[in-house]
């Protein structure tokens, strides 16, 4: 193949790159240069001020909450849709005569929207909600809370019902995961006199890794740029009890205060591949091959 | 696959892309629509030159039942002048954001409806409204101040009420415990007890919303700066003094919060917001709740047998009563694409015979010398009589405000969350204060 046979290949690119460049890569760099400005709703001219923002957002005890509120419904809702999402896939996966039903009741929460999630949520989440009453019915009352209006608790209860909403969604990529593995290996097992947890342990996680890393990644990063859910169910209250970095993002632009906002933004985005990218490379390199 | 689920496959993947394609000629056909050029027919006195011309208008969601937005008012204007209005309903926890973004990237409606006060501190009036001054209904205007900001007129409103805010009251629960309006936070605890003994909820606190929490304090922080420290909100905007200065802030916020920890109110005040409390007011289940006087319009519409007043927020020994300096006026953006369209709907809006309907709908009181204000319903001529004639009104905290004040709410409800006391609130109001006066570029900051 000569040389402007190959390159022909690559004009076919050039379309998906503009449009990519066009409403990507220049708002992006946009971004990053708002974010050095003192942009803002009522000021005509637009000055850059270096680091300020930055040193801003690191100074603010309500940005540094929204950041811990963030790293907690992260690390929370990565740990329970996983581990939940697992054992769902490894359940559904054995000859269950309801488990086509099961598998798309357990999927189903994940395609309603987070609104009609908040809809559903907030009541049963209040004081005198279903939650507690059931927790009353059964004895067990001194369980009661004040699931979204106690600071202490609240961004954990966001987590839970994250939680509950997409685990369905991870379920089924394990599924496809755990139907990618050959039955031979479980059956060279049971010859060999492993058990279920043996097996569990020996063949399905690590043949299972590559849909390990796949959900790991989505819900990484879908924990960190968490917005939607705290907004519905709390809007970041009570007070500021549940803020999270999407929020202030919003709260920021709500106050006029854009190249602040695009800060936060920024920040965002480059925590997101900083944790993201190194841990892809590392569990990329712990999948093994069938 | 098989060949009929080929079939089937084929048959839906058509289908998807048939409703794909109408969708978007579907969606295309809304924007020309809102964008407005089509068409013809209808009156012939329109200022448009015989060309249909839709005009947008946005607004809060919560604020649809404006009278402005009225659909008889609306209809009418379109069959004399060839003009539609749109209505864009914003969201009312986004209503903010949205214009904001709207108004930075030159997106503009023709009209906006908002509040002065926080068109002021929100949306940039100066830089993003078209000045009004010269319009031909300003010359009939009784009270210009109400639509005034900078020395000039921004805003259209055909009366000049303004929301009056303090602690709205069942006259019918008060009449059968034999209770008298409170005069003082003492009386006003007793009469919350006596409430409370008779099984009725004494006041709802609808904290959810967080503005809500706002009521007592605006009208509190506002009545003892007048009595005591006229200048102490010129002194704050200066920087000259905190906010956190003055112990009787902390003072009327550990009021508000009693009443709250006495088991005065509802339970879960975080959890129930301001939509609940028509039906509170309607079932008798609450007897007070710190509010503005829209709140007793709401219940009134519902239920005309439910008596309901207004007395002063009784922090102190004979509290004036708060005047909002909220409320709902007009504003045309300066790069609204249909500017001479949206004034002659102010102007349609304005006329004597329109503004004359909606004063006498509304009950209010009018702003324009040939309209007549009407017999005015009772709780609002109480009112009049109780607070306005003898001057015993004060504008709230919110008229001084020259920042978002969201934030406040905010702390304001994490008082009730339990993160924050009442001086903690206001130190931390403080540093936000004075960020965001810094942001703004005030001096002294």
């Amino acid at each position: 193949m000569n040389v402007s046979k190959k390159l022909y290949a690559y004009y076919l690119i050039w379309p998906a790159l503009l449009i990519y460049s066009i409403f990507f890569v220049l708002p992006a760099l946009a971004g990053l240069y708002y974010s050095f400005t003192d942009w803002r709703l009522d000021r005509d001219t637009i000055k850059f001020i270096g680091w300020d923002n930055f040193e801003r957002i690191f100074t603010d005890r309500t940005l540094l909450l929204a950041i811990k509120n963030t790293a907690i419904f992260a690390v929370v809702t990565v740990i329970g849709k996983n581990l939940l999402g697992i054992a769902l896939a490894v359940g559904l996966n054995m000859r269950l005569k309801t488990r086509n039903l099961l598998r798309a009741v357990f999927y189903s929460p994940s395609i309603l929207s987070v609104l009609v999630i908040s809809i559903v949520f907030t009541p049963m989440l209040r004081s005198d909600g279903t939650i507690n009453r059931i927790f009353e019915a059964v004895g067990l009352s001194s369980l009661s809370q004040a699931w979204l209006t106690n600071p202490a608790i609240v961004i954990w209860t966001v987590a839970a019902v994250s939680i509950w909403q997409h685990t369905g969604f991870q379920m089924a990529i394990y599924l496809a995961g755990l139907q990618s593995i050959s039955k031979e290996y479980y059956e060279a097992a049971t010859i060999d006199g492993a058990g279920s947890w043996r097996s569990f342990r020996s063949i399905t996680l690590p043949l299972l890794l590559p849909a390990i890393n796949i959900n790991l990644m989505l819900t990484l990063i879908g924990g960190l740029k968490v917005f939607s859910e705290v907004f519905v169910l709390t809007g970041g209250g009570p007070g500021n009890a549940s803020q999270v970095v999407g929020t202030i993002i919003l709260r920021s632009f709500g106050e006029g205060s854009w190249g602040l906002g695009t800060a936060v933004n920024t920040l965002l985005f480059a925590a997101v591949t900083i944790i993201a990218i190194p841990l892809l490379i590392f569990m990329r390199r712990k999948e093994v091959s069938e | 696959m098989s060949t009929t689920s080929k079939k089937i496959a084929t048959g839906l993947l058509a289908g998807i892309m048939t409703l794909s394609l109408a969708a978007c000629g579907s969606g295309n056909t809304g924007k020309n629509n809102a964008q407005a050029t089509n068409g013809g027919g209808g009156a012939d006195n329109g200022g448009s030159g015989g060309k249909k011309v839709t005009i947008e208008l946005a607004l809060s969601k919560s604020s649809q039942d404006s009278a402005f937005v009225a659909q008889d008012v609306l209809d009418e204007f379109e069959q004399k002048t060839n003009i539609k209005v749109n209505l864009q309903l914003l969201p009312a926890e986004q209503t903010a954001t949205v214009l904001q973004t709207k108004l930075a990237v030159d997106e503009v409606p023709d009209l906006i409806q908002y509040n002065l006060a926080s068109a002021t501190t929100d949306l940039n009036l100066e830089r993003n409204f078209e000045i009004l001054d010269n319009e031909p209904w300003v010359s009939r205007l009784l009270n210009k101040d109400v639509l005034s900001a900078y020395d000039h007129i921004y805003s259209f409103h055909y009366s000049q009420d303004t929301g009056m805010q303090g602690v709205v009251y069942n006259k019918d629960i008060f009449k059968d415990l034999g209770l008298e309006i409170p005069k003082n936070y003492e009386e006003f605890l007793a009469v919350c007890e006596k409430i409370k003994a008779s099984g009725i909820t004494p006041v709802f606190m609808p904290f959810k919303d967080n503005w809500a929490a706002n009521i007592w304090p605006a009208a509190a922080f506002a009545d003892w700066a007048a009595k005591n420290d006229p200048t102490l909100f010129d002194d704050i905007n200066a920087g000259r003094k905190k906010w956190s200065d003055i112990p009787e802030f902390a003072t009327f916020l550990d009021q508000q919060y009693e009443v709250y920890k006495k088991g005065y109110t509802n339970t879960d005040i975080l959890s129930d917001s301001y939509d609940m409390a028509v039906g509170k007011f309607l079932n008798k289940e609450t007897a007070m709740m710190f509010m503005g006087d829209w709140l007793i319009v709401n219940v009134a519409e519902k239920d005309p047998n439910v008596h309901l007043g207004l007395f002063a927020i009784p922090t102190s020994e004979d509290a004036n009563l708060g005047a909002s300096p909220l409320g709902g006026q007009l504003f045309i953006p300066k790069k609204a694409k249909h500017m001479a369209e949206a004034k002659q709907f102010l102007e349609f809006l304005a006329s004597k015979e329109v503004a004359q309907k909606m004063v006498d709908s509304q009950g209010s009181v009018s702003n324009f010398s040939d309209v007549t204000t009407p017999k005015l319903p009772d709780y609002k001529q109480e009112i009049v009589d109780q607070y306005i004639t003898p001057k015993k009104t004060t504008l709230t905290t919110d008229a001084y405000m020259i920042v978002d004040r969201s934030e406040l709410y905010r702390l304001l409800q994490d008082e009730f969350a339990g993160g924050l006391d009442a001086k903690g609130v206001l130190k931390a109001w403080d540093e936000k204060f004075s960020q965001l006066m810094k942001d703004k570029g005030v001096e002294g900051f």
